[in-house]
């Protein structure tokens, strides 16, 4: 009888957050399963096409410009903010006056909503009247401008601007690694005659190593499927330069067009296609760098 | 302990229930629900995208709501670029509004997936007199789902000041005196920040909706690279006119960060003189009298033609303005907003004030030209007119605005461009005949040269 009510007990904890998955998680993934395999519009006959939107992915060379993109985007975005936030957080370890006001300070762009940031961002760097431009042209740093949105520096730009945003969550997580670090290792080292950059190499950086590999997982997983300040900045332009794999997805369901522009053509179906094979291609860069960071999770 | 467990399971169920109650709170706001504490009012709610009569949309709106007898209240939303997406995704929801603002390269698209509903039924015969029934523009199946108000012609706008200061006395007639004007007004205005031309490639269809298109239009050929005469596409009457776009770039005529510039900053860089020239709507002139006040003297301009040679039609584009959503639960409600919106007061008002050009006969008739600083330029003339609806296809690969733009930033083959995306749309066009009902003949006599001259002589 205890046992039924301690059932009863959980699952009623477990129902709210089981629908709310069901509806806004399951069902959605099971909705592109469907219609991965039909051409489907959005509206009229949904019609079964069998793996016909798979062999278009294959030979879809604005899909795999994209893909590639992702791997610049991420890569860039990666290689700069984890050691930016390792080297912040290892700062903003110490005693530093002013450390618990900077640590809000850097954090803050992880609760400004993309969007917004993006649209600030936009008007630092837009080329015809940007407040960087602006300030470069004033100092005689440049005469005529950078066009920081234009095809030579865009994906430059959209990279600073995640990093920008993302450095401050991934510092706050990498202190809170830093501070399970316990003091009395150091303090031993030190009688050992270890000096600051020894320590981080030998101490911090090994007894890291769980943090660090869910950082970068955390940090591989968001660039990989991070379009939004793209969206806002750039449109995936100039002419695809930083269109990447999860904004062309979302233009398959959601076309850009406009006043005077030709009618647009959802693709619900061949967008279920690209969202699967996106999935997968995510799915897979995942696993290999859990299993390739496993000895990282030894803290031995 | 129990009461601790007792606590704790009748908090998640009234969170379940706190859930459940948003929803069915949200569905009784859409349905505008009589019984509101406010008393007998009938909700019902207007969604437009259209920013340059966002005020006096506003204005109506308000006076409507004061005014009326029925008890009627419009909620007035205006969205933006995202206003497509919105109601997709209104229509999934208990959220869709009742009266929807749809356009020439929308209203086709909401009709199939089943979001208007006709307004036959509510026609009277003077009505039906009054606003003309437009095949796929207003009709479809022979059943109206829109009435017209204004069309909107499409020009080149230039900016007086900068033609004066570099000696240009009239706008260019053809792509390369519009590649020379261009240069000239880059050597005037450059040290000034002032450049020849621009487009707002930020969304290349956008820009080339309101650029090539009307050049192609005019120069007799399908503004989205559709031949009429054969039901086929063929876009290499694009040629010249991307050639000219391209050299404007590389020339050095067209404004800096043309790759990141929507259409509201080109806007706002215009109406600050640093624009020479760019092709888009009769929407301009309410932009420049409230949301961007122009600095500069402007004026508007027939758009240039490849050769000098006028072949086609400039597009008079229009049809539709509101239309009654499916799934309101307030139609009659919403039909008698339409019809106030569509009285002869509020159409007079909207051409006088320069929002548009009507396209009503008894209203264009009567209505004094639009009080409103550079709209003579944008008043029809003898070479607009109302292209037929072009087809709606979904080519497999890159969309024909976005592979011109590659050409113009990268270069390269233009005729192979050319070539793959005919191949590609007219796959795409086979597509939809085939399997989506898609309707194309070819009318071997068809005549651009002859849409023009219906609204202007």
């Amino acid at each position: 009888m205890n046992k039924t009510k301690n059932a009863v007990f959980s699952y009623s904890f477990l129902f709210p957050s089981a629908i709310l998955t069901l509806v806004l998680g399951i069902y959605p993934i099971a909705w592109a399963f469907r219609y991965m395999f039909y051409n489907y519009k959005g509206y009229g006959e949904a019609r079964f096409t069998g793996l016909d939107n798979f062999s278009r992915v294959l030979h879809d060379s604005q899909f795999w410009d994209s893909v590639v993109n992702t791997f610049v985007y991420a890569g860039g975005k990666l290689l700069l903010s984890i050691p930016l936030s390792l080297l912040l957080a290892a700062i903003l370890n110490r005693g530093l006056r002013g450390r618990h006001l900077l640590r809000a300070v850097f954090f803050m762009p992880t609760v400004i909503s993309t969007a917004v940031m993006a649209v600030v961002f936009f008007t630092i760097f837009n080329s015809y009247n940007g407040i960087l431009n602006q300030f470069l042209i004033k100092f005689n740093l440049t005469s005529s401008g950078i066009d920081w949105l234009g095809p030579k520096h865009a994906m430059l730009t959209v990279i600073l601007v995640a990093v920008w945003g993302a450095v401050g969550n991934y510092m706050l997580l990498f202190l809170a690694g830093l501070q399970n670090i316990p003091e009395d290792v150091y303090e031993s080292s030190a009688l050992d005659g270890a000096n600051k950059v020894q320590q981080f190499r030998y101490i911090t950086l090994p007894m890291l190593g769980p943090v660090m590999q869910m950082v970068i997982m955390l940090a591989i997983i968001t660039a990989l499927k991070g379009y939004e300040s793209i969206m806002v900045m750039t449109e995936g332009g100039p002419a695809g330069k930083t269109e990447v794999m999860f904004l062309y997805l979302y233009k398959l369901f959601f076309p850009v067009g406009g006043n005077g522009a030709s009618a647009q053509v959802q693709e619900f179906g061949y967008g279920s296609a690209v969202a699967f094979v996106s999935a997968l291609i995510v799915g897979i860069i995942s696993l290999v760098y859990f299993y390739a960071s496993k000895r990282m999770n030894r803290t031995d | 302990m129990m009461s601790k467990r007792f606590a704790l399971t009748s908090l998640s169920v009234v969170l379940a229930l706190g859930l459940t109650a948003c929803g069915s709170n949200a569905e009784s706001n859409s349905a505008g629900s009589g019984n509101s504490k406010e008393g007998e009012k009938t909700k019902i709610s207007y969604w437009t995208g259209d920013r340059h009569d966002a005020e006096f949309v506003k204005e109506k709106v308000a006076a409507f709501n004061e005014t009326n007898t029925d008890g009627i209240e419009v909620e007035l939303v205006v969205k933006g670029d995202d206003f497509d997406t919105a109601l997709d995704l209104s229509f999934q929801t208990a959220d869709s509004p009742d009266v929807i603002r749809v356009k020439e390269n929308t209203i086709g698209t909401f009709y199939k997936k089943e979001y208007l509903a006709p307004i036959d039924e509510f026609l009277t015969d003077p009505l039906k007199d009054k606003f003309p029934a437009m095949d796929d523009l207003n009709t479809f199946d022979g059943k109206r789902y829109s009435l017209p108000n204004y069309g909107t012609t499409m020009r080149l706008i230039y900016n007086k000041d900068l033609f004066a200061k570099a000696g240009i006395e009239n706008p260019p007639a053809t792509l390369p005196e519009l590649v020379d004007t261009a240069k000239k007004l880059t050597e005037a205005g450059k040290a000034d920040g002032a450049y020849g031309f621009a487009q707002n490639f930020k969304n290349p269809p956008s820009a080339l909706g309101r650029s090539s298109r009307v050049i192609a239009e005019l120069s007799g050929f399908g503004g989205f690279g559709y031949d009429f005469k054969t039901a086929r596409f063929d876009f290499s009457g694009f040629k010249p006119i991307i050639e000219t776009f391209k050299q404007i770039k590389d020339d050095g005529s067209m404004l800096p960060g043309v790759e990141s510039l929507d259409i509201d900053p080109l806007r706002a860089q215009f109406a600050e003189g640093k624009i020479g020239m760019y092709l888009s709507f009769s929407s301009e002139p309410g932009v420049y009298s409230t949301q961007f006040p122009a600095k500069i003297d402007w004026a508007a301009a027939p758009a240039p033609t490849i050769d000098g040679n006028v072949n086609g039609a400039s597009g008079f584009l229009g049809g539709q303005w509101l239309a009654l959503s499916s799934k309101s639960k307030h139609k009659e409600a919403a039909w008698k907003f339409m019809e106030y919106m569509y009285s002869d007061a509020i159409l007079t008002d909207y051409q006088e004030k320069g929002f548009g050009i009507s396209m009503v006969p008894s209203i264009s008739a009567a209505a004094k030209t639009p009080d409103v600083k550079g709209i003579e330029g944008f008043l029809p003339n003898a070479h607009d007119g109302v292209w037929p609806v072009y087809p709606t296809v979904a080519p497999e690969g890159m969309k024909s605005d976005d592979a011109f733009f590659k050409y113009m930033l990268n270069g390269g083959d233009l005729d192979a461009v050319i070539t793959d995306l005919n191949k590609r749309y007219n796959a795409a066009l086979d597509d939809a005949i085939a399997n989506d009902g898609l309707k194309a003949e070819p009318d071997p006599s068809f005549d651009p040269a002859a849409l023009g001259g219906k609204f202007a002589k």
